[in-house]
């Protein structure tokens, strides 16, 4: 196993963390559980987004830096070969997923200083939104990583 | 940690600053330097492609990084009165509109 699939599996793992942590805060800000919950969706929207904050921006970078490192090797050994495939959707899909996760990181400063403790009620709307584009970014990027990878990933 | 009132300014610029440039920096490839994959080398500005594919990602990203820096940090110099009437908004407002110019720069992928 070569380092560029450590850091592809390494990737994926924080990627899914990172999945989880911002769909959890999405959902605790646009569906929250006005009651205490009992059942697991209910536990699902009752989470403090807040707390989930400084955790999903550390992913986010990791995830973006460790992407960036194995970017070169998708070049060179994957996307020319998707070319030859003539798979034009997909290699759209991944050219949408490398800006979209620019966009993203330009974000992060700002939706860090409008998650910041205590949540100003005035920002709640700037806060919903951008945690959820920064969550339709992050679902974008994880599915189109997982297709790319399912036609050129490890051990082709 | 409480960072200073003008850090909401700059936060907002920065985001609604990189977001911009980025999508100029991609269209007309305003790239602050070049990675060539095939050599593991590094060029300054744009540079064409030898022995394998030129990468300019790296180099939008750091030319958007860096004009959004600036005018963040002018922005966050502004005056209080100035800098309270900046809608917190442009924050999600501008990203998610350029995010919306790719998929429409990048239709002819999906229209083949």
């Amino acid at each position: 196993m070569n380092t560029t699939t450590v850091l592809l599996i390494v990737h994926g793992l924080l990627a899914v963390a990172l999945l989880g942590a911002i769909t959890h805060q999405t959902v605790s800000v646009w569906a929250p559980a006005r009651k205490p919950a009992g059942s697991f969706v209910g536990r699902f929207r009752s989470v403090a987004g807040a707390s989930y904050a400084n955790a999903i921006i550390v992913l986010y970078v990791l995830t973006f830096t460790l992407g960036s490192i194995i970017y070169p090797e998708y070049r060179l050994e994957a996307r020319v070969v998707v070319e030859q495939m003539s798979l034009w959707p997909q290699i759209g899909a991944f050219e949408l997923k490398e800006h979209f996760v620019s966009v993203g990181l330009g974000v992060l400063p700002a939706y860090w200083y409008f998650w910041r403790q205590p949540l100003a009620a005035e920002h709640a709307r700037t806060r919903a939104l951008l945690t959820a584009m920064l969550a339709f970014i992050v679902w974008w990027n994880f599915l189109v990583g997982h297709i790319l990878n399912n036609i050129r990933g490890f051990g082709s | 940690m409480t960072p200073p009132r003008s850090f909401a300014v700059f936060a907002v610029v920065f985001a609604v600053v990189f977001a911009i440039t980025y999508v100029i920096a991609v269209e007309k490839n305003y790239a602050l330097f070049t990675y060539h994959p095939a050599t593991n080398e590094f060029g300054g500005g744009v540079e064409q492609p030898k022995d394998g594919p030129a990468m300019y990602w790296y180099g939008w990203l750091a030319t958007s990084a860096i004009v959004a820096f600036i005018a963040g940090a002018l922005a966050a110099a502004l005056p209080q009165g100035l800098a309270r009437r900046i809608w917190s908004g442009w924050s999600w407002a501008v990203p998610v509109c350029v995010m919306v110019a790719f998929c429409y720069i990048l239709r002819q992928y999906f229209l083949r």
